[in-house]
């Protein structure tokens, strides 16, 4: 069985992706926290309907040996980069990243991550009590 | 989409920040040289300007050093007739390099290598984690 393939742990998938994107996206933002111009940027949202809709997607079956297989849309590539904003605050320089949100954005990322991770461990906690080696 | 990178974009941040402490150093120890003659001119002060850029080899946007360029303000001016590089009215031209300007300076290019050493630490927390997945 593809554990991957499965609703739940493919949304935990996306999640995780989109958190790891999210993460790059707030390390280059300060990392140009004294690049003159620079506009910081963020994610859209992780969109849960969407990802659940994805998650409960069929794949269509290959009726014929010579039939292409087909395949669902892939699942990363949803994560989208939010147009870049100018902030309430910006330096003299026209760089407009303000340290403590991305700081927050950072831990709130770590958190959420955590969250997710213990989720994942949980899932497969479960299914080991499903198949009588639980934990 | 890896955390690594992640780890990439906030170390280049990290080296620009250390170039910026370089050129500041550079103006500090240069605060006093003056030139040897009248008619050559004192150490002029550098200022680092920095850009994001995308990077073919990592195929990431990363910040590197835009331009190390000249400030072209005023010198400084100060009466010292006795001095090799004394002009006819006994001025001597100092380096324009403000002290004061460079500490300041110098303590946002710390704050922010923190801030860049902080994502470091939070980006590796985030890997521990998903090896922790593995431990069921």
């Amino acid at each position: 069985m593809d554990l991957g393939g499965t609703g739940l742990f493919r949304l935990m998938k996306g999640k995780l992706d989109w958190l790891t994107e999210r993460q790059q996206v707030l390390a280059q933002n300060i990392a140009n926290s004294d690049t003159p111009h620079y506009r910081p940027s963020d994610l859209t949202g992780f969109s849960f309907d969407r990802a659940l809709g994805h998650a409960r997607q069929l794949a269509p079956a290959r009726t014929a040996v010579g039939h292409m297989a087909g395949s669902t849309q892939a699942q990363g590539n949803d994560v989208q980069k939010d147009k870049p904003r100018h902030n309430y605050e910006a330096a003299p320089d026209g760089n407009s990243v303000i340290m403590e949100e991305q700081m927050i954005k950072v831990a709130d990322t770590g958190v959420t991550y955590q969250l997710v991770t213990n989720l994942y461990r949980k899932h497969v906690g479960l299914m080991k009590t499903a198949i009588g080696r639980g934990s | 989409m890896d955390l690594r990178d992640s780890l990439t974009v906030a170390a280049a941040g990290m080296k620009v920040q250390g170039t910026r402490i370089k050129v500041i150093a550079e103006n500090m120890a240069n605060s006093d040289s003056t030139a040897a003659t009248p008619n050559e001119l004192p150490y002029r002060r550098k200022v680092i300007t920095f850009e994001n850029a995308m990077d073919r080899q990592q195929g990431l946007e990363m910040v590197r050093v835009h331009k190390i360029d000249k400030d072209r303000s005023d010198f400084q001016r100060r009466y010292d007739p006795t001095h090799p590089s004394a002009n006819a009215e006994g001025y001597v031209l100092y380096p324009n390099v403000n002290s004061l300007v460079e500490a300041n300076d110098m303590r946002e290019a710390q704050r922010s290598y923190e801030a860049n050493l902080s994502v470091i630490e939070a980006s590796k927390t985030l890997l521990t984690r998903t090896i922790e997945i593995l431990r069921g």
